[in-house]
């Protein structure tokens, strides 16, 4: 047995060295001199603690305000969305309106197609209506985006919500509203907290349509912000895990700090 | 447990985000210039346009430069879109070629600067073959009549060679092409690979352009380049490209790996010393100049052939959509001034227009005098790339089979012919 146990634990190291690797990869580069990068090579150890690197990046690209600017963006995108998502997850799931699945069907399109086929008519819109280069277009963009998989996701949760609890508050009185705010957003909470922290993590990430968006700099967002050291030609190794490193950092650090409630989430959805 | 209020507080606070950041529109024309560029801040380039800011500003009471540095995956794939609209900056950096400067000055969303490179002089500080770069014609097609931007940097490609290694293994540093092949094969003889290169990337099919060239003239060039003439792969020079290019594979001039290098990979390994040779261009100048510290190194113009790849740097355009043309001419007009130029030089760059004894570092001497022996018998020859957009990925494939020894050079050359004559019967219709 305890072969077994033993066997399966060297295994696990194995795979957690495997998935750890690219991370230490990263930080053993940023804080590397280019100079030792150029002698010992991507895998040696750095011959002294060289933080010039982060330094540098950090003031090159103002990254304290790509933080703000993407914590902004992310943080109103989740709660927005969540926010959506339970309004629509309502009507659908619970309240089972006519040609549901088709709905869920057109919403799921938004997640679906690829960022490359929407961003023209985005581009378009947002210049008639005068938001472009705006932290708003993004906004909005990514919460329709995110609140589409919300919908999805939350309504089909929804639908085995259990209808006694919900008949025992009709019969007390309570309107649809109260329905929704007294009943069934306490009681799935944990579940639109997981969402809550996805939507954060994953608009946080976004590269593509920030960058065609947000034009000027005081915008940006930090994944744009990182593009600014890949070269025509030339890339900078150790600039660029550096950076690399700065930008992972804020998503781990929102992922530990709120990794109680994804456990939560997904637990008490188990026990049900 | 769950208190909607809080939900609704957060929902509140999330809105009063939205419109604080509804509001941000720029203060326009007047009193700022907005610039774009994307070179390094420790770049020659970079160094050079930061004093040209300080320069403007002072000689322009009142106004500030708003300078942005971007990414430049973010122009690529932007410019288009920027220049469309009222964010478009006053001034930016671009690049040159049929496929994007040529592209924008056909969509009508680069200013037609003819006449103030003229006013200005522009044009005198230019020599033709950058001056083939900066206009196009109504196709977007290079070498046209009308000026859409203006390079104040160049570059090329050069042999840089390690010293140490060559004392080393007592080898002379080759002048002749002959001598480069005798060179190359005393150090395979005492198991030195001589070349560094990189066949994922760029720099194989540079080689092999290069040695197309060696038998070419400029007449060649400009039927290839700006499609004036019939091109024809099989001919005495892209066959003898092909089949030198083969021929040193075979003498184990290059690594049999070599296919799998990419270009970052190649230069590093040369900065690390292990090779005594690499062909490549003038934009790793600087960094083998600040990383290279324990062995001597130079460069040379590659050996029997007056031509070499190279083109101007990248250019400035002008935005139709600027609201202060005026402005970005002016700062223009600073970086082409022999100031700018001498100290883009003494940074490690090739200027387009300075006097090579105002340079005071001697490898950068170098550098820009050789780079004027090239402009003398004008002998810029552009990128292999250049002609058909999407070629970069054929020629890469194609220089690989040579490495990989997978095709023969009479194969690879048809390889490259089809995507050619597609693009340009593409043309005329």
């Amino acid at each position: 047995m305890t072969l077994r146990r033993n066997l399966v634990l060297a295994l696990l190291v194995v795979l957690a060295l495997v998935t750890l690797f690219p991370f230490l990869l990263v930080a053993l580069n940023a804080v590397k001199s280019p100079a030792d990068y150029a002698a010992n090579g991507p895998l040696g150890l750095p011959e002294s603690l060289h933080l010039q690197g982060i330094v540098d990046f950090w003031n090159r690209v103002d990254f304290g305000l790509k933080l703000a600017n993407s914590t902004v963006i992310a943080g109103s995108v989740a709660v927005l969305a969540v926010g959506v998502s339970i309004v629509t997850a309502y009507a659908l799931g619970i309240g089972r309106i006519r040609g549901r699945l088709w709905i869920v069907a057109v919403f799921l399109l938004a997640n679906l197609m690829p960022q490359e086929v929407l961003v023209y008519p985005l581009y378009y819109l947002a210049k008639e209506v005068g938001l472009y280069d705006t932290k708003l277009a993004v906004i909005i963009i990514f919460t329709a985006v995110q609140s589409a998989f919300g919908t999805y996701l939350l309504a089909s949760v929804l639908a085995t919500f259990p209808r006694e609890i919900l008949e025992a508050a009709r019969i007390d009185g309570a309107s649809r509203w109260q329905v929704l705010w007294r009943v069934v957003v306490p009681i799935s909470w944990p579940t639109l907290s997981v969402l809550l922290v996805f939507f954060f993590i994953w608009t946080w990430n976004e590269f593509f349509i920030p960058m065609i968006m947000l034009i000027s700099n005081d915008n940006q967002t930090v994944p744009v912000a990182l593009g600014v050291l890949q070269g025509q030609r030339l890339m900078d190794a150790t600039a660029q895990s550096a950076s690399a490193l700065l930008g992972i950092l804020p998503a781990v650090v929102f992922f530990l700090i709120f990794q109680r409630t994804l456990t939560r989430g997904i637990a008490v959805g188990a026990i049900r | 447990m769950f208190k909607p209020a809080r939900l609704v507080a957060a929902l509140v606070a999330g809105a009063t985000v939205l419109t604080a950041c509804g509001g941000d529109d720029d203060a326009g024309a007047g009193n700022v210039l907005t610039l774009w560029h994307y070179e390094g801040p420790d770049s020659a380039m970079g160094v050079a346009w930061a004093k040209a800011i300080e320069e403007f500003e002072r000689t322009h009471e009142g106004i500030t430069v708003e300078f942005e540095e971007k990414g430049f995956e973010q122009i690529q794939q932007n410019a288009q879109m920027v220049l469309n609209s009222d964010e478009a900056p006053d001034l930016m950096e671009y690049n040159k070629g049929n496929a994007t400067a040529g592209l924008l000055s056909r969509q009508g969303l680069l200013t037609d600067i003819s006449a103030e490179v003229a006013e200005r002089g522009w044009d005198d500080l230019l020599s033709p073959g950058l001056r083939t770069t900066c206009q196009y014609d109504e196709r977007g097609v290079m070498g046209g009549d009308r000026w859409y931007g203006v390079p104040n940097y160049a570059e090329y490609t050069m042999v840089y060679y390690n010293a140490d290694l060559f004392a080393a293994h007592g080898i002379a540093v080759p002048t002749t092409f002959g001598e480069l092949t005798a060179a190359m094969d005393a150090f395979v003889r005492k198991g030195v690979t001589p070349l560094a290169v990189g066949g994922k990337e760029y720099p194989a099919q540079q080689l092999l352009y290069q040695l197309a060239l060696t038998e070419a003239d400029t007449e060649w060039v400009r039927d290839f380049q700006q499609y004036t003439g019939d091109v024809d792969f099989h001919d005495e020079a892209w066959t003898h490209g092909a089949e030198t290019f083969a021929d040193w594979v075979a003498k184990g001039y290059l690594d049999s790996d070599a296919a799998g290098i990419d270009a970052e990979s190649m230069g590093t390994s040369f900065m690390a010393g292990e090779f005594p040779m690499m062909v490549s261009g003038s934009w790793w100048y600087g960094r083998v100049q600040s990383t290279v510290t324990d062995f001597e190194w130079g460069t040379f113009l590659f050996p029997g052939s007056d031509l070499t790849l190279g083109s101007s740097g990248n250019l400035w355009v002008v935005p139709e959509n600027s609201p202060n043309k005026e402005l970005a001419y002016d700062f223009i007009d600073i970086t082409m001034r022999q100031a700018n130029q001498e100290l883009l030089g003494n940074s490690g760059g090739i200027p387009v227009a300075a006097d090579p004894e105002a340079i005071t570092d001697p490898k950068s001497r170098t550098l820009i005098e050789d780079y004027q022996t090239l402009v003398e018998r004008d002998g810029l020859a552009y990128y292999p790339d250049w002609p058909v957009p999407g070629y970069y990925d054929v020629l890469v494939s194609a220089t690989q089979k040579l490495i990989n020894g997978s095709a023969s050079p009479d194969e690879v050359l048809d390889e490259l012919a089809d995507p050619y004559q597609q693009h340009v019967d593409g043309i005329g219709s």
